[in-house]
């Protein structure tokens, strides 16, 4: 066999890149793959452009010859053929463009030195796929944004097109004019959510944190007892509590106040969950020195441990704002002036036809203030969730 | 054996005693846990026994509850029969989309990790985001409108697959599968963050030890090195699938209407509401509750000790 040991200049060696170098020259394992070349690269993907290429042609010269036989006066030829052919067209279009872009960046931004154990076919097809599902996953968020952007007439247009012809805001301003219209004021609503969102996640954070705290660094009698019947608690949450909780409320007279949504939104389990496993992760000398200074314990919790949890009440906040903010307490809250931002908009899309243009507009506000706050705090939540292991 | 029994008697209460004195010493322990613990058991633990408690009475909120034995399970499993279809449609739906939902985070997660840094996070928020967007999949009700206008059926008419446009959310026939299609969407939560986050943690070195020792494709990696050292975040990942999947409420109000037609889209936890909050009749409202309890606890406790077997 051709001993070809280091075909490309590796940027740093690691010590598996040694071993490994060392084997094949004792001709312990047979070196049988070929790093990618540029060339395989260039091949393949003019193979792909070309396909996307002429499928679009084809689509539109079909396109082309249906629409001047239409201003001729002619009939539309209604046939199957001319159809699917232009859809194909439409979607491989789409789908293959944005596959082949993303490869492209893949392997232009990509480290030059290929890992260990993947094949050059296998990273193709995972591209592609990410590719297709990632513009699949998009497509109703994207559609939802676009609709929210058209003209009614256009909402309403056969054949539907995704994105609008004649951009336009009348449906936000449209909005406007009926929130401002309402029978309690559009501001009302802002703010009852604005508090039961602030309050909520607030309570929810210290306490949660309080008692993670405890739960992850002393080792007292109940607590790992505690801590399981909450880890059994994510397994249930949600509806299955929502029955009892308004008796529970009803006699506790919170029934249409605030105190109903907020009150169980402290102790949602999730909060104390992540942040005990993340708290898990801190150095128990750093809680120990401060101890040997003197500290008490809520000092030591509040300037040592606080501060250094940062990533995790991030997280706790954005999952209890999400959930707050997206709550529309229909159930618990009676009174119209008590009422959530998410209720208010949610009659506005029960709306109708005639409402068709500020429900996809409503639609739009509700999902990007979720959507917003996560991608600003990612890199927090990622780093948190990196604890977020359930351990035997 | 009269001794051995006074040993364990004395070692229990010698332990009983080192404990409490041992929480006498970490009284500020329990003062940090106490508030939590107060909120967690009125609105997490005592709704569970309460709703055990209700679901052997007739209650209504305004009398007080009737004791009534077991009259309302039996109602629920003789007379209700919407009750059953609930339950088919709700396993159904949790069948399908739990584990594909699963499986799918946990197969993206692992796809996009070598992306480079920046495309990762792009393609993390397109995939998390279905999940976090409010009610965005109110957007499916125009892409599946019964009308000529509804996007799918446009698209299905121009291609002429379909001569007529078919009502994807109102005839019982098709409700359940749009329904699953858009719950499959907004599968990719928080157990999906957890992957993602887990497989970036995945010591770099076991890679490269596995490689010298004869791995020689990513999906022997995977199954070697990736899965066993992602077992915590696969137990977690299965907990928050499972309780999302029998939690399905607000997708079929909104698409297929609160009642569907047939209540061919009714799942239990819309049963639930009906009786609890429409109808008020607690008892038989929280008889459903400890039913969906008890799935869900069942099938939680199956799935952990199934995945505790994974890579051992």
């Amino acid at each position: 066999m051709s001993m070809n040991p280091t075909p490309y200049k590796p940027a740093k060696r690691t010590r598996g890149d040694i071993l490994h170098e060392q084997m094949v020259l004792r001709g312990e394992i047979v070196e049988n793959k070929e790093p990618v070349s540029h060339k395989k690269f260039i091949i393949i993907s003019s193979i792909i452009m070309a396909l996307l290429i002429a499928v679009v042609v084809v689509s539109f010269v079909r396109v082309d010859a249906v629409e001047s036989a239409a201003l001729q006066g002619l009939e539309l030829p209604k046939d199957a053929a001319y159809a699917s052919i232009y859809m194909v067209g439409k979607v491989a279009g789409i789908v293959i463009g944005a596959g082949y872009l993303f490869f492209a960046l893949i392997h232009v931004l990509a480290p030059k030195r290929r890992k260990p154990n993947r094949s050059f076919w296998g990273d193709l097809g995972i591209y592609l796929m990410l590719a297709i599902v990632a513009v699949a996953m998009a497509f109703p968020l994207v559609f939802s944004i676009a609709s929210s952007l058209k003209p009614l007439d256009e909402l309403f247009r056969f054949p539907p097109k995704v994105f609008p012809q004649h951009v336009t805001l009348d449906n936000f301003s449209d909005l406007f004019v009926t929130l401002s219209q309402s029978y309690v004021p559009f501001s009302r609503y802002l703010v009852n959510t604005v508090f039961i969102t602030f309050v909520g996640t607030f309570g929810h954070l210290f306490i949660a944190s309080m008692a993670a705290f405890v739960l992850a660094k002393y080792d007292f009698p109940g607590g790992k007892t505690f801590f399981s019947i909450v880890v059994t608690a994510l397994m249930f949450s949600g509806y299955v509590t929502g029955i009892p909780n308004y008796v529970i409320m009803s006699k506790l007279k919170m029934i249409d106040t605030y105190w109903a949504v907020i009150l169980p939104a402290f102790a949602a389990p999730i909060g104390l969950f992540l942040m005990k496993q993340f708290m898990e992760g801190l150095p128990d000398a750093l809680i120990e020195a401060a101890h040997l200074d003197g500290a008490s314990e809520m000092r030591i919790f509040w300037s040592i441990v606080m501060p250094n949890v940062k990533p995790a009440w991030l997280t706790i906040i954005i999952f209890s704002v999400q959930s707050l903010w997206n709550t529309n307490a229909a159930t618990v809250i009676y009174s119209e002036s008590k009422k959530t931002l998410v209720y208010a908009l949610q009659q506005i899309q029960a709306g109708g036809v005639a409402r068709a243009g500020q429900a996809a507009a409503v639609t739009v506000i509700v999902m990007l203030v979720p959507i917003t706050i996560f991608v600003l705090s990612q890199s927090n939540i990622l780093e948190t969730m990196a604890s977020s292991g359930l351990k035997d | 054996m009269k001794s051995l029994a006074a040993n364990y008697i004395t070692m229990k209460r010698e332990r009983l005693h080192y404990d409490w004195e041992k929480a006498k010493r970490m009284k500020m322990c329990y003062l940090f846990l106490l508030p939590y613990a107060l909120l967690f058991f009125t609105f997490f633990i005592l709704p569970i026994a309460s709703s055990i408690y209700f679901s052997f009475t007739n209650y209504n909120i305004l009398e007080p509850p009737k004791f009534i034995g077991l009259q309302n399970y039996i109602n629920l499993v003789l007379q209700d029969e919407v009750f059953l279809t609930a339950v088919r449609n709700t396993l159904v739906i949790a069948v399908i989309t739990g584990p594909v939902g699963y499986i799918l985070s946990f197969l993206f997660a692992w796809f996009i990790n070598e992306l480079p840094r920046w495309l990762r996070t792009l393609a993390v928020v397109v995939f998390y985001a279905p999940s976090i967007a409010g009610n965005a999949f109110y957007i499916f009700s125009i892409i599946f409108r019964g009308d000529v206008y509804g996007y799918l059926n446009s698209i299905l008419v121009e291609l002429a697959l379909i001569d007529a446009p078919k009502l994807w959310l109102l005839d019982p026939n098709l409700m359940m599968p749009v329904i699953i299609i858009v719950i499959l969407w907004m599968s990719m939560g928080t157990g999906f963050l957890s992957f993602v986050a887990g497989l970036q943690g995945v010591d770099r070195s076991m890679y490269e030890a596995g490689y010298v020792d004869g791995i020689r494709n990513r999906w022997q990696e995977l199954y070697y090195i990736t899965l066993p050292s992602m077992k915590p975040m696969l137990l977690f990942g299965a907990v928050m699938s499972i309780t999302s999947a029998f939690n399905v409420c607000d997708v079929p109000r909104a698409l297929a209407g609160y009642p569907s037609t047939d209540y061919a889209a009714r799942t239990i936890v819309t049963h639930l509401f009906d009786y609890g909050f429409s109808r008020f009749e607690m008892g038989y409202a929280s008889a459903i509750a400890t039913v969906l309890f008890l799935l869900m606890i069942l099938c939680n406790k199956a799935i952990q000790s199934m995945l505790r077997k994974v890579g051992t």
